[in-house]
């Protein structure tokens, strides 16, 4: 079976890493039998709230990813929404030039606000898949700019053509999986946070097997431990085979 | 691979979906897994008032079990700790107690602690700092809880420099900074994690200070096991982390 990882940031500045690290991290998933990755670009870099020339480093660093590993990584295209329509719709359009198959959106906004109709128009025109962060905010208390699942609900309700991926299963939760689930056009990554015991077996019975994709958020988790949420779940092997792959091929029309 | 883990509970755990484990259920959970031995405290001690009860109840149901080392918990901030820990400590399989402290309402520099500390240096025995048991971002929402700050551990080790400690529950970057300075500390890697947990770690600390933990059954046992067994480390250093070093700490 080929993996599709839908959520990784090979380049991330934090670690110091830079291109190096980043062919070293794919290395790694290549060991675990990994076979495609999304790469989501470093999200955090510069700030939270980056200037159009700093969302553009961005996504040329991914550009050159998907270049040095054309049949492994896919990328999506990171965006600032705060930036405005103009600058939303032409950091789109440079990326889908270069086979960019998504949009990442981070925590420059909450995903409820008036700026999201752009990306979602634009994601809709091009056909792009959006890939929302969220967590749940009840211990954060950081809702201004970061994404709980009911704002997820709220942009997939908004946007019903547009299909979006919610990150971070775990830090949603069983309130995040249920917050969605009338949502046909959310899926859900298993990222996020420490392997929760009985959580992806939830999210299978609440949103059904074809809505929950494998995930990692690599580098700051590990690949075999991502992995291990779903194959050291209770869950068979038909439907574990849907999690690490198929609902990924058939959302971003990979091999 | 001899697994030794570091970080292993029965009972129920209110505010998840994972499972409850007995004792009986747990070895037999832990064996499908290929862990041969583990650490096991009770849940039950973590809310209850008290954690007499469940200590009770841990030291009767893992008699009989091989394998299963039975972890007490004491909590130092209630009057009758002395007692509660003579008693535990009469098992002579007991040879570490656990304590909570952000569960249990005290700082690690209470003087109870200090206490503690020469209590159990006088039995022979090992103390089991638990730093965090969930995640503090998805604790149930009336709960309001912290992890135990690393800064209170390295004091208490300030204060009581041979004592021999093992941590449970520090995150990747708190091991990265806190182990090199304190070589006599002994850490689980339950919430230890990176793409390569074991590489990154093990460019600032030494692998005689890591301990295999899967903190079954509130995290998913696999998962654990994924940390160790893929990694391009040497065997005779994934065996020391999988077994050798809690086993040293033990003794």
């Amino acid at each position: 079976m080929r993996i599709i990882d839908v959520h990784t940031h090979p380049i991330l500045r934090e670690d110091q890493r830079g291109p190096a690290g980043a062919a070293q991290l794919i290395r790694r998933a290549r060991a675990h039998g990994i076979g495609h990755l999304v790469a989501l670009g470093d999200v955090l870099a510069f700030s939270r709230m980056q200037t159009a020339e700093q969302v553009q480093v961005i996504n040329d660093e991914t550009a050159a990813l998907m270049r040095a590993h054309p049949h492994f990584v896919t990328g999506f295209c990171y965006l600032n929404p705060l930036l405005g329509p103009s600058a939303v719709e032409a950091e789109v359009a440079r990326c889908v030039a270069r086979g960019f198959r998504g949009i990442k959106l981070e925590i420059a906004n909450n995903a409820r606000d008036a700026c999201m109709a752009p990306v979602m128009r634009a994601a809709e025109r091009h056909g792009l898949v959006v890939l929302q962060h969220a967590w749940s905010m009840t211990n954060i208390h950081q809702r201004r700019f970061h994404t709980d699942p009911e704002d997820v609900a709220t942009l997939a309700q908004r946007f019903p053509r547009v299909p979006i991926i919610m990150a971070h299963l775990t830090g949603c939760g069983v309130r995040g999986i249920l917050a969605v689930k009338d949502c046909l056009n959310v899926v859900v990554d298993t990222s996020g946070a420490a392997p929760e015991a009985g959580l992806v077996e939830f999210a299978v019975e609440q949103l059904g097997a074809r809505r929950v994709l494998y995930g990692s958020d690599a580098p700051v988790r590990d690949f075999g431990v991502a992995l291990a949420r779903i194959t050291g779940s209770r869950l068979d092997a038909r439907t574990q085979r849907r999690l690490l792959h198929d609902n990924a091929s058939a959302l971003l029309r990979l091999p | 691979m001899n697994y030794l883990d570091a970080n292993t509970w029965i009972g129920s755990w209110p505010f998840t979906f994972c499972d409850s484990h007995t004792a009986r259920s747990l070895q037999t959970h832990l064996k499908q897994h290929g862990i041969q031995r583990a650490l096991v405290s009770p849940l039950g001690a973590v809310l209850a008032p008290a954690p007499g009860p469940a200590n009770r109840e841990l030291l009767r149901t893992t008699r009989g079990l091989v394998g299963l080392i039975p972890v007490p918990v004491i909590n130092p901030a209630l009057a009758n700790w002395r007692e509660e820990l003579a008693l535990v400590a009469t098992d002579a399989r007991v040879r570490a107690v656990r304590i909570l402290p952000n569960y249990h309402g005290y700082r690690l520099r209470a003087p109870g602690v200090n206490e503690l500390v020469a209590e159990l240096t006088a039995r022979g025995l090992r103390l089991i700092v638990q730093m965090r048991l969930i995640d503090h971002r998805h604790e149930y929402h009336a709960m309001k809880i912290k992890p135990v700050p690393a800064a209170d551990l390295a004091a208490l080790l300030d204060r009581h420099p041979r004592l021999a400690v093992l941590a449970s529950g520090l995150l990747q970057p708190e091991l990265r900074k806190w182990l090199p300075l304190y070589p006599q500390l002994l850490a689980d890697l339950t919430f230890a994690e990176w793409y390569d947990t074991l590489n990154h770690l093990r460019e600032k600390v030494a692998a005689r200070q890591l301990a295999f933990a899967s903190h079954t059954p509130l995290l998913i046992t696999a998962a654990a096991r994924a940390k160790l067994d893929p990694s391009p480390r040497s065997q005779v250093e994934r065996l020391a982390i999988a077994s050798g070093n809690l086993d040293r700490c033990l003794a």
